[in-house]
């Protein structure tokens, strides 16, 4: 539970925790475009360093973007495998029945390995660094435009940030009710999978009960405050485009740059 | 008397080597006889719920041991043999009608002691017999617990603990939000318990009239340390401390006090409507006697 990612952000006051949460997300949307038009040794250490960089500007110990990494470790594995075994041209280095290994595979094969870790760096960055509320804040600046074909871009963000303030409640309640649930003899987490199975529902029950109420209470509060979705609503934080988003976006175009011109090479 | 409970500097800390770390409980030692009805007090965030999950093995201390009923329970404590022991420690969490999910009321409070091993006949009987405790009709058996009102989910989430039989009761804050007859009737229930079936009970609550009216032994938290543990006449006689713990004083206290600014002496505060009232009858008493 403690890889959960809504649960990651940590306070700081570095230069990448004060960038404004729209710019973050877009800059993270272009590094993984970026990632791929990257196709060589050139590219992929530039990118590299400029990920490792950003690591050190966060000023967040890496063991945290190392734990990041551990719940996705075997899809990692498999993917690079596969690369590794099943793609073709180079020098053969080793064969067996559909299986063949070739110096090309291997580095493709890393290559893979580099972009995996490259794009779990960089969403690690944006949420170890940027509160939740913050995210939809961002992307509801970022969806801004939409609104002239008339998507509901507030509701949008309003539900997403309702879902994102209540994971933290759930969670509680989880717990308590998985509490109450051992305490009255329940053993989570062993036995056969329809044991398990089977225990699941005494906490699910409750869990989604908890959760309907939850939300047919916040609605009723929100109406009798008056809430509506058709007013124009000011926010009680601004993020706004700072100096250091221009000078960010800056470094990430340069870099971008460099990456088509080495792709030539 | 034996000891139901004994806790050795106790500590717990949560999200050890994080930046959140966070002693919730520290260097606790204290002992709870077999028998005793204990109240756990201290404002909000001092440890209790964290205290008594330990007692349940719910947790386990980072460091230090406890001995609850024989058993004990150290940070090296696998979960294996748990099960067993946490039948004898019935535990009632606070808003404990969360945790009902079953299609029938007798269902959910067969589902305690069917965990645990009984036949259906067993926990049938058992539940029959719990729901008697707790006060609730024959009639409701079948009903499913969401059609009831919050006061009788309640009940049905007490008796599923108390058809496990267990020999200590944990009563985390089991009257919040109940109105006042409700909250006699469990209080009550818990008094009930203790006298006549020897429980041990222990509960958790912010209601200082139920620690002297019910309670033989008083355990004060702050900061995760028990500062103060005694019987309820020596926890309530130093104002100023309570006060800095952020507790109340019981509304016979209180009224007392009151009666002393207006130039009513008493020798000691009376904790109870009775002492009061012995107390007042006695002064009116003596001032008849003067005229």
């Amino acid at each position: 539970m403690s890889n959960f990612i809504f649960g990651r952000y940590l306070p700081g006051h570095s230069w990448i925790h004060r960038m404004s949460p729209q710019s973050k997300l877009l800059l993270s949307f272009y590094f993984v475009i970026v990632i791929f038009f990257a196709n060589n040794g050139y590219s992929y250490g530039l990118l590299s360093a400029l990920i490792v960089f950003v690591i050190l500007m966060s000023g967040v110990s890496i063991a945290y973007f190392l734990k990041g990494i551990r719940p996705l470790i075997w899809l990692i594995v498999f993917t690079v495998l596969l690369q590794v075994l099943f793609s073709s041209g180079g020098h053969v280095l080793w064969h067996f029945g559909p299986f063949s290994i070739t110096d090309q595979s291997l580095i493709n094969g890393g290559f893979i390995f580099i972009r995996f870790l490259l794009i779990i760096m960089i969403s690690t960055v944006l949420t170890l660094t940027t509160t939740p509320l913050a995210i939809a804040d961002g992307v509801q600046t970022v969806l801004k435009p939409l609104k002239k074909v008339k998507f509901p871009v507030d509701t949008l963000a309003l539900m997403l940030s309702i879902a994102l303030r209540f994971v933290p409640t759930l969670m509680d309640e989880m717990e308590t009710i998985l509490n109450a649930q051992r305490a009255r003899g329940v053993d989570f987490g062993s036995g056969s999978l329809k044991h398990r199975v089977k225990a699941a529902v005494p906490l699910l029950v409750p869990l989604f009960t908890g959760a309907i109420n939850h939300a047919e209470n916040l609605s009723t509060a929100m109406e009798a405050r008056g809430f509506s979705d058709s007013e124009h609503r000011t926010k009680y934080r601004l993020y706004k485009w700072q100096f250091r988003d221009t000078i960010s976006w800056i470094v990430f175009l340069l870099v971008g740059g460099l990456v088509l011109v080495f792709r030539k090479y | 008397m034996d000891k139901a409970i004994s806790l050795k500097n106790v500590t717990h800390t949560y999200q050890a080597n994080t930046p959140f770390a966070q002693n919730a409980l520290d260097n606790v030692t204290l002992n709870i006889e077999k028998g005793e009805f204990t109240a756990i007090i201290g404002h909000t965030g001092s440890g209790k719920s964290t205290l008594v999950q330990h007692i349940n093995a719910l947790l386990k201390p980072t460091t230090g041991s406890l001995n609850v009923l024989g058993k004990v329970i150290t940070p090296t404590t696998t979960n294996k043999n748990l099960k067993a022991f946490r039948k004898q420690v019935g535990m009632v969490f606070q808003f404990p009608e969360k945790q009902l999910f079953e299609e029938t009321v007798i269902k959910d409070i067969m589902f305690g002691p069917k965990n645990y091993g009984a036949t259906d006949e067993q926990a049938r009987h058992s539940a029959e017999h719990a729901m008697k405790l707790v006060g609730l009709d024959h009639s409701l058996s079948n009903k499913s617990p969401f059609d009831l009102s919050g006061g009788q989910m309640r009940r049905v989430a007490i008796a599923g603990v108390l058809a496990m039989d267990p020999e200590i009761l944990i009563l985390d804050e089991p009257t919040a939000g109940l109105d006042p007859r409700g909250h006699n009737e469990i209080m009550d229930l818990a008094k009930y318990l203790n006298q006549q079936q020897h429980m041990t009970i222990i509960l958790i609550t912010h209601q200082m009239d139920d620690v002297v009216n019910y309670a033989t032994n008083v355990v004060v938290m702050d900061q995760g340390q028990a500062v103060k543990i005694g019987p309820p006449d020596t926890i309530f006689t130093d104002l100023d401390w309570l006060r800095k713990m952020q507790l109340d004083l019981p509304s016979s206290a209180e009224f007392a006090r009151k009666l002393e600014s207006a130039g009513i002496a008493f020798d000691q505060l009376p904790l109870t409507v009775n002492q009061l009232v012995d107390r007042v009858a006695q002064l009116v008493g003596k001032k008849a006697a003067h005229e």
